[in-house]
């Protein structure tokens, strides 16, 4: 299996990389809601532009993003 | 007088061995009854007469001159575990001149009858002179008498001449060919295994390597970059308060540095806006502060790091020249501890020849009684860094300068009086919340007087507070604010942190980073594992975890100090490491298809990385890059988009020298730039953009 990002080696979705970040997002978001009150989506955007995140974390952020956007494209 | 010097090779005489040139001229001149010894020179192999009780040939080696090799066979395969000891000319390609040096030396031992060894007295220093007196003097090393010292001044080169030791220090030989061995077979084996598997997949030949040491470094780096590249930010807000006193602004800091949701932050500021501040409390703290331990080389490179931004390499370096110098002790050390024989009087009154350490020598002699604060480490050979007391009998360099003039100051430091500190936290209540207002002040400066300007504090002195009082509220500032992720490492944080793990030693770790960059798998001063990095790391883990493992490096670092203290054999520790490589190799053997196909496409991805300029200032969507014409080889510019067919943007670039991306933006145009170099011209950076107007004012 390959990672739907980078194409490298992949257990499931992610490559063991990708898989680190996208399990630091997931851990995170509990913080930034309670912090900010804000929903996932919102999340993701804010992590996105934020400069501290770290470059696999952003990508993981960007590839949830469309998903996010594509889901909600075909359900309207 | 001439006469009985040009007589003295044709007599016999005592052949002293040193590590460098540098160091015999200085021995010879120590040794020479009138300080003037005859330099000799044969095929450009430097030695020294001198005359003292009896004719003295000083000779110098080149650093190692013999190395551990292969015992047969070629370079195309592995495992290896047999080796022998051999001139190092007969392996590296870049030491033919050892060559003529170990010809030199054996003629001169011919007509020895009597030999030492002062080359500097720590694991390196005694295996060169060792090997010296084994194969180029013919088995010597057991007649050998040793000089021991730690400075090179003429006092204690003298003493050491005098008495020196009856035979060599064979335990730290031992220790010395162990670590040299270890190394080798770890070296070696590893790093035929890396370029073989990539070499044998790709058909390039690309030098990888990988060592005892340099992988649990690197190890080190690629999980900090993974923690970098992972990280996600939390948020999280603080309050600062400003408070008119006496006329002056003052900023103090909400009672909580961390408030985890915005609204409890804003309902706070609501809570305190438009309201006074009352002194609720003035605590008063004074706290002693030690002097600082004298220099062992690790803390050396990193003070000098920090103020003056001299990697551990250059430091060691730099420190090394100062020694040969005769102007500080031996800086291949660990010790924290200053003996009392060094004679801290002696050297703090030749020190006060100099009118800058005049004073604060003066002040120190003062002293009924001089007791340095030393630190915890100790070193067998030499005593910590301090300076001899000599002066410098050439100008220095600015760097030279500023490292003398450093180990100078924190030897002075070490015997000040404790600093006394002051702090003031004064808490200022408003609705139920408080805010604490920050004063520091030294009230006396003790040994810091001495370690000026290489001290780093910042004073914030308070006006008189009385509890009770009324200050007015000026601006309540609400700070966003975000955690971060750790920092990168630096080279001298790293090799703190090498120091800290155990690996390495304090001779061989500022080679080992400069090794990491030149291997091309860290970059930036601010260390940045690049790809090629992280795959030798990620391939190591899989195929052989040992060889990364922090835990086992030390475990075989142990063993080898132990043998420095005779407490451990060198067989034990070669057939432990013997042990550990083969079925690590074996391992490696089996997958070499898979290992080859990875360290290949990093390899590719690794020399693209070196060829990318940056972003297409035309399409802004490719990438340039260095490319090379196929008609006339002829290197320039090009878009990334051309080989869609979206962009024919192209630059032409010096054909001449080397051009490499300079990583930085013209400050002009906003262009990406490129470093040119061009053999005996000083390096420059191009703006390739024809219409930059820096263009223009040239």
């Amino acid at each position: 299996m390959k990672c739907i990002i980078c194409g490298g080696e992949a257990l499931n979705k992610y490559c063991e990389l990708h898989e680190k970040a996208h399990r630091s997002l997931v851990k995170k978001y509990d913080a930034w809601k309670s912090a900010l009150d804000i929903s996932w989506k919102e999340y993701l955007s804010e992590v996105l532009k934020n400069p501290y995140t770290g470059a696999w974390a952003k990508e993981v952020a960007e590839h949830l993003i469309k998903r996010e956007d594509e889901i909600h494209d075909e359900s309207a | 007088m001439s006469e009985e010097r040009k007589d003295c090779l044709m007599e016999t005489y005592t052949l002293i061995i040193t590590e460098k040139p540098d160091a015999a001229q200085r021995i010879a001149q120590a040794l020479d009854y009138e300080g003037k010894p005859k330099m000799m020179e044969e095929r450009g192999v430097p030695y020294f007469l001198a005359l003292r009780d009896k004719s003295l040939v000083v000779a110098p080696a080149l650093g190692h001159l013999y190395t551990v090799v292969h015992e047969v066979g070629g370079r195309n395969y592995y495992p290896v575990f047999s080796f022998t000891w051999a001139p190092r000319y007969l392996a590296e390609r870049d030491a033919k001149q050892t060559r003529t040096w170990i010809e030199v030396i054996s003629k001169l031992a011919k007509n020895a009858n009597a030999f030492i060894d002062s080359c500097d007295y720590d694991i390196e220093g005694s295996l060169i002179g060792y090997c010296i007196l084994k194969y180029a003097c013919e088995n010597k090393e057991d007649v050998a008498r040793r000089m021991k010292f730690s400075t090179l001044t003429k006092s204690e080169l003298e003493k050491a001449y005098e008495e020196p030791l009856p035979q060599l220090d064979f335990a730290l030989i031992e220790a010395g060919k162990t670590r040299h061995e270890v190394d080798w077979l770890y070296g070696v084996n590893l790093s035929r295994a890396l370029t073989l598997a990539a070499n044998r997949w790709s058909g390039r030949y690309t030098t990888l390597s990988t060592g005892r040491v340099q992988g649990p470094t690197l190890k080190f780096l690629v999980g900090r970059e993974r923690q970098i590249r992972c990280f996600v930010p939390t948020p999280y807000w603080s309050i600062r308060a400003e408070f008119e006193i006496e006329g002056s602004m003052y900023e103090a800091e909400f009672e909580r540095k961390w408030i985890e949701k915005r609204a409890e932050a804003d309902a706070i500021l609501e809570e305190c806006r438009g309201k006074n501040g009352e002194i609720k409390n003035v605590a008063v703290k004074k706290l002693q502060q030690m002097p600082p331990t004298p220099f062992d080389l690790g803390s050396l490179q990193t003070e000098a790091y920090g103020f003056f931004g001299y990697t551990p390499r250059r430091t060691g370096d730099i420190a090394e020249r100062l020694y040969l110098e005769a102007l500080i002790s031996y800086p291949r050390t660990s010790s924290q501890k200053l003996p009392p024989v060094i004679n801290y009087r002696a050297i703090l009154q030749a020190l006060g020849r100099e009118t800058a350490y005049r004073d604060m020598a003066s002040e120190l002699l003062a002293k009924e009684e001089l007791k340095p604060n030393e630190g915890k480490r100790e070193d067998p050979a030499h005593p910590a860094i301090y300076p001899t007391g000599n002066l410098p009998e050439r100008a220095l360099s600015d760097p030279e300068k500023r490292v003398w003039d450093l180990v100078v100051r924190r030897f002075m430091a070490v015997f000040g009086e404790p600093a006394i500190r002051q702090s003031v936290r004064v808490c200022i209540g408003i609705d139920g919340h408080r805010f604490y207002l920050r004063g520091r002040q030294v009230l006396k400066e003790g040994w810091m007087r001495f370690y000026k300007p290489y001290i780093r504090t910042e004073e914030v002195l308070l006006p008189p507070i009385k509890e009770g009082e009324t200050t007015p509220l000026e601006q309540l500032i609400r700070e966003d604010k975000f955690t971060k992720p750790p920092p990168r490492y630096n080279p001298s944080s790293l090799l703190k942190k090498m120091e800290q793990s155990g690996i390495g030693t304090k001779a061989t770790r500022a080679d080992i980073i400069e090794t990491l960059y030149n291997r091309g798998y860290i970059t930036e001063e601010r260390i940045l594992a690049t790809d090629l990095g992280f795959d030798v790391v990620e391939i190591l883990r899989r195929f052989c975890p040992g060889v990364i493992s922090v835990k086992l490096t030390r475990e075989l670092e142990e063993k080898m100090e132990r043998i420095q203290r005779n407490r451990e054999k060198r067989e034990s520790v070669l057939i432990e490491a013997v042990d550990q490589l083969k079925p690590m190799l074996e391992e490696f053997k089996k997958n070499e298809e898979n290992i080859g196909q990875a360290l290949s496409n990093a390899i590719r991805r690794a020399q693209m990385q070196e060829r990318m300029i940056g972003n297409c200032p035309i399409c802004d969507t490719g990438k340039l890059m260095i490319l090379y014409s196929r008609k006339t080889r002829k290197r320039f510019l090009g878009c990334t988009n051309y080989f869609k067919g979206t962009c024919k943007t192209s630059f032409p670039l010096p054909q001449q020298g080397t051009v490499k991306p300079a990583r930085k933006n013209c400050r002009a145009c906003g262009w990406p730039l490129v470093n040119v170099r061009i053999r005996a011209r000083r390096p420059w950076m191009l703006c390739f953009n024809p219409g930059c107007p820096l263009k223009g004012e040239r």
